[in-house]
């Protein structure tokens, strides 16, 4: 039985427009391409915070794609997470979609709270500057310390998908 | 497996990740925290910098560096262990106060404006922290701000057999986590500023916060 959404992929964007993490889902698929759908999606966020629509963290469809429809959501602090669900026929609930983010920002929030976590760790990330991580690709990250947050975020896509579809 | 069931369990395996459980812990656990926190920072960075003297000594022995007049070198130490200890204190707090911020500002509407994050530091911030709000919040409206609080939870059972100045002075260790706290706060919701604690008169003491021009 297909499940009702498929999650293609997620990233994570920081206050300062930096990535944070992109993770895709989908066997075969392009890290870049959804690399670049985090892009133009920041593009669309900034417009619709423009606009007036003061108290909604969840931004909704952003816009979608050829084969993706792409959510976002900020949260006050200015994170932005981007997700690129799979269209299907089906109704796709707002409530799930932000259930969804909801569980991607507790993801991040307890990998955030680890106080030795510092992927990048620039000379000037004193205690003055907020130490949040940099980007975490396979390429450049230090692979032990991120996996914590990568496992977090793939449990939540697991749940997502159901038991059926581990994709890596 | 018609849509509805399916996101029926969707809710059920998410909303344990989504919404984690709160976890309580007894507010007195965190006064007793702070007070142990100061001492045995200080017994460590303590001898931390007693080994980096020890190092200084053996070079100035052997010539590698100028010998310093001795009248000075004494309260120097001093001054800059107390100082190592207040940064140190400050950073703990800091990374405490960011992540504090991150939690609890998950689902309230945005920001409207730096007052509005002042004010969510009196008041949920410090709910959270010390189980009351601040006493009183004044503002230049140009970028400083001036918290009051009348009885600050780690200085109401301070006392000194020195008497009051005395441990008014000795207090200001006391607070250096607590500044941090704000600063780290400030920080992650996206304001670089200054926090400066004073102690008027135990148990009262008053934060002031200092934002860059362009904050409202």
């Amino acid at each position: 039985m297909p499940p009702a959404l498929r999650i293609n992929a997620v990233a994570f964007v920081s206050a300062s427009n930096a990535p944070i993490l992109v993770r895709t889902f989908v066997d075969g698929g392009d890290d870049l391409k959804y690399h670049y759908l985090a892009h133009t999606s920041l593009d669309v966020i900034e417009e619709r915070i423009a606009q007036p629509k003061f108290n909604e963290c969840y931004l909704g469809l952003l816009f979608s794609m050829e084969d993706v429809a792409v959510y976002g959501f900020m949260t006050p602090l200015k994170l932005k997470i981007v997700v690129a669900l799979a269209l299907t026929d089906t109704v796709v609930r707002d409530a799930d979609v932000v259930l969804i983010f909801k569980a991607f920002h507790t993801a991040y929030m307890r990998s955030i709270s680890n106080p030795f976590l510092r992927v990048h760790a620039s000379p000037e990330s004193s205690a003055l500057v907020d130490p949040s991580p940099a980007l975490l690709t396979e390429a450049n990250a230090d692979a032990r310390k991120v996996t914590a947050f990568k496992r977090r975020v793939d449990d939540v896509a697991r749940s997502v998908l159901g038991h059926d579809n581990i994709l890596e | 497996m018609n849509p509805s069931t399916s996101t029926a369990s969707l809710l059920q395996t998410l909303a344990p990740i989504a919404d984690p459980v709160v976890r309580l812990a007894d507010g007195a656990l965190l006064d007793y925290l702070l007070i142990e926190l100061v001492p045995t920072l200080a017994d460590s960075s303590s001898v931390a910098s007693a080994r980096a003297t020890h190092t200084e000594n053996e070079m100035r022995a052997a010539g590698l560096l100028p010998a310093r007049s001795a009248k000075d070198k004494d309260k120097e130490a001093s001054d800059k262990e107390e100082d190592a200890l207040r940064a140190r204190l400050e950073a703990v707090g800091a990374h405490v106060g960011a992540n504090l911020a991150e939690r609890l500002s998950r689902d309230r509407a945005r920001f409207a404006d730096t007052l509005d994050i002042i004010k969510f530091i009196c008041k949920d911030v410090w709910q959270a922290v010390w189980a009351k709000q601040i006493d009183n919040l004044r503002t230049n409206h140009r970028g400083v701000y001036v918290l009051q609080d009348n009885n600050f939870r780690p200085l109401s059972r301070i006392s000194s057999h020195e008497g009051p100045q005395e441990a008014a002075r000795r207090a200001k260790l006391y607070v250096a986590w607590s500044t941090g706290l704000i600063r780290g706060a400030l920080a992650r919701m996206g304001l670089q500023g200054t926090v400066i604690p004073e102690i008027p008169s135990l148990p009262q003491c008053t934060f002031q916060i200092k934002l860059p021009k362009g904050a409202s």
